[in-house]
This record gives structure tokens, sequence and C-alpha cells, in this order.
């Protein structure tokens, strides 16, 4: 009798105190659980050079890292960072495992939905590449072709005609009939030509990203003049804690940034050319 | 006398044999089988040396190693052996908690607990694992949102430890079913309740059986502990492909890493295979 009557208010207690949790309040304020904690969990996904990658002792460095670190700096907090996989970024529903995204994140309209976006920082253009294999050395070229992209990734959205960034900014159409394949990271498109394999014919990437390869000496080459600029701003979780204040204090930091000239300095470090201004027409 | 045999009895046939001294033919055939084992696993030695020798040449001659990378990188990715091997360790020991509950759950004459016992192993076992370390990391938090502050690397420990458990729930009820009936009866006879039974006879000879395949899992363990890298956990794999893929060297950090999996399989396995030994000596025919 025992035995039975105590499995049986287990479970009732398991699910009592499942509905309770389910109503429970939320914190009223990410920028309060912030400050209160006295440090800002930032998410970075350390295989994207220049803009994060790892050292030999386990530390990240890049871009995307010091502009962080200012972000912490700016707000008065610690830093610690988190590295969860891209898409599990942008899909929002966090779960309050960290508390702001700065990696080079697009601002399109189907992310606003789940994340609530900063200012943008700096704008990266989108350059298309080809093996050398393929011997295609214009954008016409690629049409019909396979093309390979990083998951979740905004050139996916453009391969498809469904990007819909948000600033006005100048973007040229897909070529004819390409066809896009996904990796689950950018670089993977490229060492898949490096592994003398032909899956796919062109590589959709950001400018930088492109040229690391190039520079590596992997076997491809940049095609065409990059196809369009995305404005790239740090992000936090709608499904969460609000975010309002945080993503206000965060655009404050960002705008002095570019006013003092300090985000034109870290581009011209990392990426060798300011990528921080507008681009231009 | 002579003893029985048609060849003239025992002294006869020792004559004709040409065997001097009857005891020492025990010393004689077990060097003989000594000798064989011996010679046996000189080959097989022989032979591991030859194929993996002709593995690393032919991958050391097309070129294609960056040996200077990972001469860099090599601490940093090695680095995430203790994390592998704390999560494994910890996986299993709590799956075979687990694995104990559901199998006396699943042997249960109680309808409610052998209910739950077998809706936890039908639901975990129908479901890939991959999916389940994804729930816990992403779904958990919105029915639960104490969850999300619960460090990952105990969400990995317990997602692995929930889902082996229901595979080794089935190795334990295997295990203690196998227990002779007439034991058990004998038990009652004299008077012994269930709990007592279970505790003193059934289970002691249960965990004789399962020991091998505890072993088994706890090998196939090391390897799906990867799996804990898509949430976000830093150990062995998730090292060897962040700086792979960063530096377009997977080719490199992913046969390290490999390499370093196959080590702690092999030592593992002969860690159990010791163990096998030193459980079944109650077998051996003297």
């Amino acid at each position: 009798m025992r035995p039975r009557a105590l499995v049986v208010g287990l479970a009732a207690a398991l699910l009592f105190a499942g509905c309770s949790a389910g109503a429970s309040e939320a914190p009223p304020d990410l920028l309060k659980v912030v400050t209160d904690a006295g440090k800002l969990r930032v998410s970075t996904d350390p295989q994207y050079p220049p803009q994060s990658e790892l050292k030999p002792d386990g530390s990240y460095e890049g871009f995307d890292i010091d502009v962080a670190n200012a972000i912490a700096e700016g707000l008065g907090v610690e830093i610690e960072f988190s590295t969860p996989s891209w898409d599990t970024i942008t899909a929002g529903s966090w779960g309050g495992r960290w508390d702001l995204s700065v990696g080079s994140m697009t601002i399109t309209v189907p992310r606003e939905e789940v994340l609530v976006f900063s200012s943008a920082y700096y704008f990266t253009p989108a350059q298309m590449a080809a093996s050398t294999a393929s011997g295609i050395t214009t954008i016409d070229g690629l049409a019909g072709e396979t093309i390979c992209v990083g998951e979740a990734t905004t050139y996916l959205d453009w391969l498809n005609g469904t990007l819909d960034v948000v600033s006005e900014t100048p973007m040229t159409d897909p070529p004819e009939g390409a066809e896009a394949v996904t990796q689950t990271t950018d670089r993977l498109c490229a060492e898949n030509w490096k592994a003398g394999r032909t899956d796919w014919a062109g590589w959709l990437s950001s400018s930088s990203t492109v040229q690391d390869a190039i520079d590596d000496g992997l076997p491809l080459v940049a095609v065409g003049d990059p196809v369009y600029t995305e404005p790239l701003a740090a992000a936090a979780d709608k499904g969460g804690p609000d975010p309002t204040a945080l993503i206000a204090r965060v655009t404050e930091i960002i705008d002095g940034m570019h006013g003092d000239g300090s985000l034109s300095a870290l581009s011209e470090e990392w990426f060798g050319v300011d990528l921080t201004m507008t681009a231009g027409g | 006398m002579s003893g029985g045999t048609p060849y003239g009895g025992r002294q006869a046939t020792l004559e004709a044999l040409k065997i001097d001294q009857p005891a020492a033919i025990v010393g004689q055939v077990a060097a003989a089988r000594a000798r064989g084992r011996f010679r046996f696993r000189l080959v097989f030695a022989a032979t591991w040396a030859i194929l993996i020798g002709g593995l690393v040449f032919s991958l050391a001659a097309a070129g294609r190693i960056d040996s200077a990378f990972l001469g860099v990188w090599a601490p940093y990715i090695l680095g995430g052996i203790p994390i592998t091997i704390f999560v494994s360790i910890f996986s299993i020991a709590f799956a075979i908690v687990l694995a104990t509950l559901g199998a006396l759950g699943r042997i249960s004459r109680h309808p409610v607990i052998y209910a739950v016992a077998s809706l936890y192993v039908s639901l975990v076992r129908g479901t890939p694992l991959i999916a389940q370390i994804l729930f816990v990391y992403l779904a958990l938090p919105q029915l639960i949102p104490a969850s999300s502050d619960v460090p990952v690397i105990w969400l990995g420990i317990f997602a692995l430890a929930f889902n082996y458990g229901a595979y080794m729930t089935e190795i334990f009820r295997a295990g203690i079913e196998a227990i002779p009936r007439g034991q058990l009866e004998a038990a009652q006879a004299l008077a012994m309740r269930d709990r007592l039974i279970m505790r003193r006879i059934v289970l002691p000879q249960a965990v004789r059986i399962v020991i091998p395949a505890i072993g088994n899992e706890f090998i196939a363990m090391i390897k799906d502990s990867a799996l804990v890298s898509i949430i976000t956990v830093q150990e062995l794999l998730w090292r060897a492909q962040r700086v792979g893929q960063s530096n377009f060297r997977t080719l490199e950090t992913l046969l390290l890493a490999a390499l370093v999996y196959w080590m702690l399989t092999l030592v593992f396995s002969i860690v159990q295979a010791r163990l096998e030994t030193r459980m079944a000596e109650s077998d051996v025919r003297l």
C-alpha cells in the first residue's frame, strides 16, 4: 500500500510543481537582470575569424569580441561569453541562458519578430565566390549552378529571394536558377573545395570570410562586386525579460563608439578597412 | 594389478607414450598452452602494428596534414578530454541508478509502477538522443524556467543518463530475470520477504551478469558524450570542430579527436576485460 501511495503522491507533486513554475513571474527587465548580476552574458560563435575565433589558450578574440567588451564596459559590468550554435541564436527563445548577442547579425524583418536589435555597428558586403575548378568568373556564370551558404544566414535568404533587410541597401538579384545548399557554417563550404570535392560551384559569404579563404590558398576566386551590404547589430531575445531598456543602452554605447571613432579603429584593426560607415548610395 | 584398459593398463600406456613422470604432464601441457597464447598475442600485436603503421604512413604521405598547426592547437583540443571523461562517468553513474529503478519497475506487480517504467523505456528509446539533448536545452526552460540556471554540462549529463538508463533498464531486467526461479522459491520457503530476496539474493547475482553490459554501455557513452557539444559544452569534439572549422583544417583536428576517442575506448576496453575475468573467476575449471 505505502509504495503505491508514495508513487502517486510523487507524481501529483511533480505535476503541481510544473504548473506553478509555468505560471511564475518573469523578471521585469533585462537591463536590471544584467546590472543586478554585475555580468553581461554574450553569445558568440568562435568559428568566424576575424569576428570571433578561439585562441590556443581557450579564450576568444575578434572584432565582435572587442565590441562586446566595450559594451560591457559601457554598462559597467563584467562579461561572460557562451557559445551556442548560430541557428539557436537567430531563432530567439534563448531560455535566459545569455543576455545579448554580439555576433554580426543582420537586421532582418523575420528576425525582428523574435529579437530586438540595437543600431548597426558595422556593415559588411556579401561576396560571391566560385571554385577555380568550375572556371566561373562572373556572377551571371553562376546561373543554374549550386551555391553553398551557411545555415540560417542572410546569404541563404538572398539566394532564395526572401531576404528582407531592414535598412534600404542596394541589392542585386540572385543568379537565375541558382540553387542554394547549406552547411552548418560558411567556412565548411570552402573546405569542401579544399578537400578536392566539387559538390557546388559557388559560395556566398561575407567579404572578409571570402578574402580569408583566398589568403589561405584555397582554390577559389572572388566573383563580381559585392551583391549587397548588410547592417549588423547586437540583438536581445524578446522571449525573455523585457530587453527594451538594455537595447536602448547598448544603442547609446554603439552610437557613442561611432562618434568617437573607436569603432572605426577596431574595424581597421580587424578587417583592414573601415566597415562601420553606411555603404554609399 | 594393471587397470582395465584394453591395451595393457595404465603402466603400459605411459610406457608406450614415453611419459616418465605422470605428474609432470600437467606442467608440460600448461607450458605448451602458454607458448601458444604468447605466439598468438605476438602475431596479433605485429599485425596491428603493420596495419596502423600503414594507415599513418599513407596519411602522412598524402601530405595534407599540417602538423605545425596541430602542435599549436593540440593542448587546447586535448584539454577537452577531462570534460569528456567527466561527462561519461557521471552519465553512466546516473544511468545505472535510473536503470536499476526502471528494471525494478518493469518487473513490478503494481500496475502504476509498471506503467510508469514501461512508458519511460518506450518513450526514451523511441526518440533520438540528439533530440532529447536539444529538448533539455531549448524546450525545458519553456516548461520549467528554473532549468535555464542549470549549467549546461549537467543538462547534458542528465539527458545522456536519461537516455542510457532506458536502454540499460532492459539489460538489468534481463539480468534479474536470469536468476533461476528455484532460488526465489527456496527463499520464499524460508519466509524471506520480497524486498529482502531482491537485496540479498537476486541483485548481487544480477550485478555479475550485467557488469559486462555496463562496460559496453560506458564505452559507447564515451563517444555519445560528444553529442553534448551541440549544447555548448566545450568538450573534446566541440574544441576540435571549432578550431578546425575556423582555420580550414578540420581534417587535422577531427583526426586528432578520433584518435583520442579510440585511445580512451582501448583503455576502458582493457579495464572491462580485466573486470570480466575477475567476475568469471568462479567459473574457471581448476
